[in-house]
């Protein structure tokens, strides 16, 4: 993408005001996104992105800037800039650059680029239709396939010097069911890193019938009466509970800077026993797996609560800094506008001791959260929330009718303690989670677990 | 090569591919940001990036493809592959590229000084002091940050209609962490003007405001309550809602307000307004993304749905005119549809102390979390986590937290009992803020202990 003779040069001159480390990151990334409604193809965009993110660290501080250019003198004029911006001493370091490959985990059949918008529209239409002929109350479909081709270069005053392409490919479809004045809704979008072969391991048709299911479900759904109680979820999406209640607080950037729940607790209890959770970015072709991350440090598997206690958190190269630990595969940024800071890849908790059938049966009265929606996290308190996008009532150890308009809101720390059952059948699923280093693909997962008690917002 | 020589060669190719009707849209952003944590800079970024976005109406249907490489390589590259997007289009909707015509308000910038790097770290810096003096349970981990960002969004197609408008404005914010008893707590204040008016004293006294202010709290008793949301909350609910006033919601059925203009969807004192010229606002935009001339209306008035909002696509699917709200939601997307300044007016009922005295026992909710998830503008169903404070006999009693209030937007619209006289802003997103009063509302739903 960019010459190593002039990698060299802007790093050389991002240094020259006395910082004790530089870095440089150039993105490639073509995307191409079909989308659907009204039984037609609606919209195709396509859309290169490319540009380069500098930044340089003194300590502590970081300075850090951004171009679309590619050319020489734009990225010097950005180098001097930030070098400027720090102006601490001026001194003369020479980098040398030497080329690493880390190898490709996730071997890619069909690249997306260079398949016709005819075949992705087949594969698209197959799904929207399995939604829109699921059942006469579907009023509406909305469906998109997204490809993404993502090619990543990373070089620094280390001397490393090292590229990645990360391709992915989703299929969203969400369906509306209508009756009566009234609108529910299901979705379902499955997606991996991978091309298209995606469709061979999640055929389009069951990613349409499961969104008009759900959606038609809801429509025959009584409303949820609030209150607390004791709550079963689900595997899959039903991992999102993790990733907002404890995730995002085992973020080095909050964790070093205090803002997070968790600060100053390894090796401490903050789970019941039964919880084991791990964030691991090497599962091949998984959807949040990367071969490096935005630093270019390989991708790990990390332990982060075992038996309960904490082992780790998800660190990245500045934060780090401010921990006394080192970057552990977990520095990651949507592309080169954003600035790079400790994310989650694929994190899940571990298939436990209980058996499923054991969890549903020693409900007397609660909530079986089948298919959960997203939510949100305050890091600082712990303070979390997330809907429930399909619902049962359980009553005397049964599964019961269907229940619209739950939430789960409660705490990360409290949560993680009254997970007090842990099932088998774990399986993950894809989110894009929203940070400031931007918008990128996790994986959330888990097996059916039971919250002994928790609030779940109704009417 | 330089934007205009880009934009030269792509209208060159267009013309070249033998295209009649096309269009280039631009979009550069600059931005400067400071952040300060543990008393110094620990943050600073300048960036400068800029994309381009190709469309064309091809055998009568719409393609669009972009770039950020400004090569001759990439102007032909966008040309054909827009081409070949909207070979691959079925929608029979009718499409357009907007020829000249309109008259365009004549916007005259706000002058907006660019604050200096030195003049946004020192503002910064500033706001953490105050934050730290404000109040002695105020932590580490307060962090507090200054910004500058200008956008500049360009219009030229093959009709002859050639427009570019720049909007420049700082910013300013803090999260003030506070810590009692073990526990910790924190507030977030940020405000979007021009650099000036930033005021460091009141940013920190703010954000502390809403850390300290949450200590103590618990939950709520679950069961109905009336609640005031304070004009922030509005603000959010109107955000995340905002799509079931979008005619493309409403002719894909997302909208349960489709067919519904000149019907009473809402309580009398509602009247909501989207202005893309707001007096206080720094972001003005003469012309949406197709080039159509934006508009102030109202879109709700008295209670009564008088429009739904329109780009040139949805509007002559309806039989009506543009209401110059066709908007990208980012500049390589396809046309859709969005607002500008839009928000709720104030209802006359004077300040939010007079509206806690009007509803003697309930809840002042302040802070709103989870809004991209537990709310469907589809259904208009919501269940939101919330915190706020305790209202008895029409005092504020104490800080309440970890408790949920859910409803129905649409109902929501037909049972504001009263609208107070403040109207508080978001801060922008793009070309869209939202705004709104403290509103009382009766019997909703709340969960809690």
């Amino acid at each position: 993408m960019i010459s190593r003779k002039i990698l060299t040069e802007v790093l050389e001159k991002a240094l020259s005001s006395g910082a004790d480390f530089a870095e440089i990151y150039v993105e490639h990334t073509k995307q191409n996104n079909i989308s659907m409604v009204d039984s037609r193809v609606d919209a195709i965009t396509d859309r290169l992105i490319c540009g380069v993110g500098i930044r340089i660290l003194k300590g502590t501080r970081c300075v850090s800037g951004s171009t679309s250019s590619l050319e020489r003198n734009d990225l010097l004029a950005l180098a001097a800039r930030i070098a400027q911006a720090l102006s601490e001493t001026t001194q003369n370091r020479s980098v040398t650059l030497t080329e690493r490959l880390f190898g490709d985990i996730h071997p890619i059949r069909l690249v997306p680029e260079s398949v016709e918008n005819r075949t992705k529209i087949d594969l698209l239409k197959e799904g929207y239709f399995a939604a829109r002929h699921y059942h006469e109350d579907i009023s509406q479909v909305t469906a998109n396939l997204l490809d993404v081709d993502h090619r990543i270069l990373i070089a620094n005053s280390d001397g490393l010097f090292t590229q990645d392409r990360q391709i992915r490919t989703r299929m969203s479809i969400s369906a509306i069911a209508s009756k009566n004045g009234e609108n529910q809704s299901g979705s379902a979008s499955p997606g991996r890193r991978m091309g298209l072969e995606l469709f061979d391991l999640c055929p389009p048709k069951e990613i349409g019938e499961e969104a008009a299911r759900q959606a038609v479900t809801m429509l025959r759904a009584g409303y949820i009466k609030a209150g607390r109680m004791p709550v079963a979820i689900e595997n899959g999406f039903g991992g999102v509970i993790f990733h907002e209640a404890c995730g995002h607080s085992l973020e080095a950037s909050c964790v070093s800077i205090g803002q997070s729940q968790f600060c100053k607790k390894l090796g401490q209890k903050i789970a019941n026993e039964k919880v084991t959770a791990v964030d691991d970015g090497t599962i091949p072709n998984a959807w949040g797996s990367i071969n490096i991350d935005d630093e270019g440090t390989p991708a790990r598997r990390k332990v982060l609560i075992e038996n309960g206690i904490l082992k780790n958190y998800m660190i990245d190269k500045l934060n780090g800094r401010r921990m006394g630990m080192e970057g552990n595969g977990s520095s990651r940024r949507e592309g080169y506008r954003f600035e790079t800071t400790s994310r989650m890849t694929n994190t899940f908790i571990e298939n436990g001791p209980d058996s499923n059938e054991d969890i549903i049966r020693s409900i007397e009265y609660g909530l079986y959260a089948k298919k959960m929606g997203g939510g949100s996290v305050n890091p600082v308190t712990g303070s979390f929330n997330f809907a429930v996008n399909e619902g049962y009532i359980i009553r005397n150890g049964q599964i019961c009718e269907t229940v619209r308009g739950a939430s789960l809101i409660g705490k990360g720390s409290e949560i993680l303690m009254d997970i007090d059952m842990v099932g088998q059948n774990l399986e993950t699923a894809q989110g894009m989670c929203g940070a400031s280093s931007g918008s990128i693909p996790t994986d959330v997962g888990q097996p059916l677990i039971r919250v002994s008690s928790i609030t779940v917002g109704g009417r | 090569m330089n934007d205009t020589q880009f934009k030269e060669q792509v209208m060159a190719a267009a013309k070249a591919r033998g295209l009649e009707e096309y269009e280039l849209y631009c979009m550069k952003t600059e931005t400067v940001n400071a952040e300060v944590l543990h008393h110094e800079l620990n943050a600073f970024s300048s960036s400068s990036d800029a994309g381009a976005c190709f469309r064309c109406v091809y055998n009568g249907k719409m393609g669009y493809a972009a770039t950020e490489r400004f090569t001759e390589e990439e102007a032909v590259r966008i040309t054909e592959a827009a081409i070949e997007n909207a070979s691959s289009i079925e929608s029979e909707e009718a499409v357009q590229i907007h020829g000249s015509g309109d008259s365009y308000e004549d916007v005259t910038p706000v002058q907006t000084r660019e604050p200096s790097a030195a003049q946004l770290i020192a503002l910064a810096l500033r706001i953490q002091e105050q934050a730290y003096q404000e109040d002695s349970r105020i932590v580490d981990g307060t962090q507090s940050f200054a910004s500058f960002q200008r956008m500049t969004c360009s219009l030229c197609n093959s009709k002859g209609l050639d427009l570019s408008d720049t909007s420049a404005y700082s910013a300013a914010g803090c999260i003030a962490v506070a810590a009692d008893s073990g526990e910790r707590f924190n507030g977030f204040e940020m405000k979007a003007s021009g650099f000036d008016e930033l005021s460091p004293q009141t940013l920190a006294a703010k954000a502390v405001e809403e850390a300290t202010g949450g200590i103590g709290a618990e939950s709520v008793k679950t069961g109905p309550h009336s609640i005031v949301f304070s004009g922030r909350t509005t603000a959010s609910l109107l955000a995340t809602f905002f799509s079931v006033f979008s005619a493309e919601s409403a002719q894909r059925g997302l909208s349960l307000l489709a067919g519904r203009e000149g019907e009473n969807i809402a309580a009398p004192i509602v009247t909501i307004t989207d202005d893309p010229f707001r007096e206080d606002s720094l972001i003005r935009i003469p012309f949406d993304s197709e080039g159509v001339a934006t508009r102030r209306k109202h879109v709700v008035e008295n209670g009564r749905l008088d429009m739904l909002l329109h780009n040139l696509t949805t509007a002559a699917k309806a039989g009506t005119a543009s209401t110059g709200n066709g908007q990208k939601a980012g500049y390589a997307s396809a046309v859709g549809v969005r607002p500008y300044s839009f928000y709720l007016n104030p209802g006359g009922a004077g300040t939010k102390e007079d509206l806690f005295q009007a509803m003697r026992n309930g809840i002042y909710v302040t802070e709103l979390n989870g809004l991209h998830a537990g709310a469907n503008p589809a259904t208009g169903d919501f269940s939101l986590s919330a915190a706020g404070f305790l209202i008895e006999n029409g005092e504020k009693a104490r800080p309440v937290k970890n408790f949920t209030v859910s409803g129905n937007f649409y109902e929501l619209l037909k049972n504001i009992a009263l609208a107070g006289d403040d109207l508080e802003f978001q801060t922008p997103r793009g070309y869209s803020c939202f705004g709104g009063p403290s509103i009382l509302v009766n019997d909703m739903a709340v969960a809690g202990k």
